[in-house]
């Protein structure tokens, strides 16, 4: 593993309002490195997740990404393409067929042109495990395929991190397993992934860290192994024994 | 076939069954009275006098229709934008813009348009710039209904789920970009059938260009009225032809809302 951290938080607090959704949080991931966050909800995890690519801008702290600080950097743009990122609700465009979302940004932002964008969409859509789903529209996929279609519009950017904010927490329960094993693939081929989620099972298989956050305070950051066996923190023990029934 | 349809069948005397439900009443009526009317209008000595010298005015009437709604489309969507911006002044501006030309009476801004605004311009700018007659119009009313639309345009880009512009800017597009290829293609969907209305309503208050001496349909139909003193004929022949352009109108935006609402 390189020594020089890919993402940098550095005692960062966000409020909306008078909540507190992050307070004092510093975190470095390494390039291939996969962290896991997870904590009760309301806790500050996908609020932390979005300020790394500024869909929400820090109110203290730093963020460094790839060597730009993201709340000094003057061409945001430029940074977030370096950046993946998967929400809860897919957030697909529903105007646009799979490919085309796919192809979108690769056109506006990267500047490829359509045969390549075209290319690198059916790629990555083959990739994802469907393949022949390129001419469909979102509302004609299942919540499954449309996470995984906006996976691969993520992968097309060729990013160096991925985020992923929840991703299968608005999948019926057979549709997680498929939308798992794409992101398992993805952290074997050694993407950096910071993952918000609750997926026991992807946190096994793996992450490399856990990072446990409470009422936007980082409470413990530890190995998986350590977290299922014996956690330091008693507010982590209390959590899993929450989680896991 | 099972028997029981067959014998459904047999019983009737239409080889197909009538789907009263679905039947479109204010059409039917619409046309039978259509029909009455046309009839009417075809056999009357009276009413041909009257159409064939008021029908003058429709070319003008569709003219000033639809170049204030295409200026008007344009200045809606820029100020439309600058409604939703976080540009501080952009935002006044535009919020002031609509304010004011939503206060204001059609009437008003037309009149203004045709008595204040042209005669010193034409002065300002030594001749330069002449607005007289109907540029004057077209103005008055795209302005006016430029306020309107962009807040049609506004309400249709807020309508549009906050996760897809995250998603376009998280894939490093820029604002513009993601308005352009995200959110606007989605948004325009949704208020075409407020953009059609208003090109209804643009078509119906054309005629408040009257004011300005100007011989579209209104005016055409009220020198009619006033050379020959027929106002039943010449009115009822006004309302006709708008009401004609207006269903035909309607008709349109009916189709091209239901081809966007397919794709």
């Amino acid at each position: 593993m390189n020594n020089e951290p890919i993402i940098t938080v550095e005692n960062v607090y966000k409020s909306f309002g008078h909540v507190k959704a992050v307070v004092d949080v510093s975190l470095d991931v390494y390039p291939g490195e996969v962290v896991v966050i997870i904590g009760p909800s309301g806790g500050g995890k996908s609020t932390l997740l979005r300020c790394i690519n500024k869909l929400e801008t820090i109110d203290k702290g730093r963020i460094v990404v790839d060597g730009h600080s993201i709340t000094e950097t003057k061409n945001i743009n430029k940074v977030r393409a370096e950046i993946g990122m998967v929400f809860q609700l897919f957030n697909l465009f529903p105007h646009l067929t799979a490919l085309e979302n796919i192809t979108l940004a690769q056109r506006v932002v990267r500047k490829r042109n359509e045969k390549k964008a075209k290319q690198i969409a059916h790629e990555q859509l083959v990739k994802v495990g469907i393949g022949d789903k390129w001419d469909s529209y979102p509302s004609q996929l299942s919540g499954g395929q449309q996470q995984r279609v906006a996976i691969a519009r993520a992968l097309a950017m060729e990013p160096k991190i991925m985020l992923f904010d929840e991703p299968t927490s608005a999948l019926d329960p057979e549709m997680i397993k498929g939308v798992l094993d794409v992101m398992l693939d993805l952290a074997r081929e050694g993407m950096t992934m910071v993952v918000v989620s609750h997926e026991m099972g992807f946190v096994r298989a793996a992450a490399d860290r856990i990072a446990l956050l409470d009422h936007g305070s980082l409470v413990e950051v530890t190995t998986p192994e350590k977290l299922f066996t014996d956690p330091d923190e008693e507010r982590t023990r209390e959590f899993l024994s929450q989680i896991l029934h | 076939m099972n028997v029981k349809s067959r014998e459904a069948r047999a019983g009737r005397i239409l080889p197909f069954e009538i789907p009263w439900g679905s039947v479109p009443w204010w059409a039917v009526i619409l046309a039978v009275v259509g029909v009455f009317v046309g009839w009417s209008v075809l056999t009357s000595e009276a009413y041909l006098d009257a159409l064939s010298f008021i029908v003058d005015g429709v070319s003008l009437t569709l003219q000033v229709t639809i170049v204030s709604y295409l200026i008007g489309l344009v200045v809606g969507l820029i100020f439309g934008l600058m409604r939703v911006s976080d540009n501080p002044v952009f935002y006044a501006a535009s919020t002031l813009y609509v304010e004011v030309m939503r206060g204001v009476p059609l009437l008003v801004i037309i009149l203004y348009m045709g008595f204040v605004v042209t005669p010193r311009l034409r002065e300002a700018t030594g001749g330069q710039i002449d607005l007289q007659g109907v540029p004057a119009a077209i103005l008055g009313i795209a302005i006016c209904y430029g306020a309107y639309m962009a807040e049609v345009y506004r309400g249709g880009i807020e309508s549009i789920e906050h996760g897809q512009m995250e998603a376009a800017r998280s894939l490093g597009m820029n604002y513009m970009q993601a308005m352009r290829h995200v959110i606007l293609p989605q948004a325009i969907r949704r208020v075409l059938p407020p953009l059609g209305n208003n090109l209804i309503s643009m078509l119906k208050d054309s005629s408040l260009i009257s004011v300005i001496a100007l011989n579209d349909l209104l005016q055409t139909g009220r020198l009619y009225v006033s050379r020959t003193y027929r106002a039943f004929e010449g009115y009822n022949s006004v309302a006709l032809l708008y009401l004609t352009m207006t269903l035909f109108l309607s008709f349109v935006v009916r189709i091209v809302e239901r081809k966007a609402a397919i794709e």
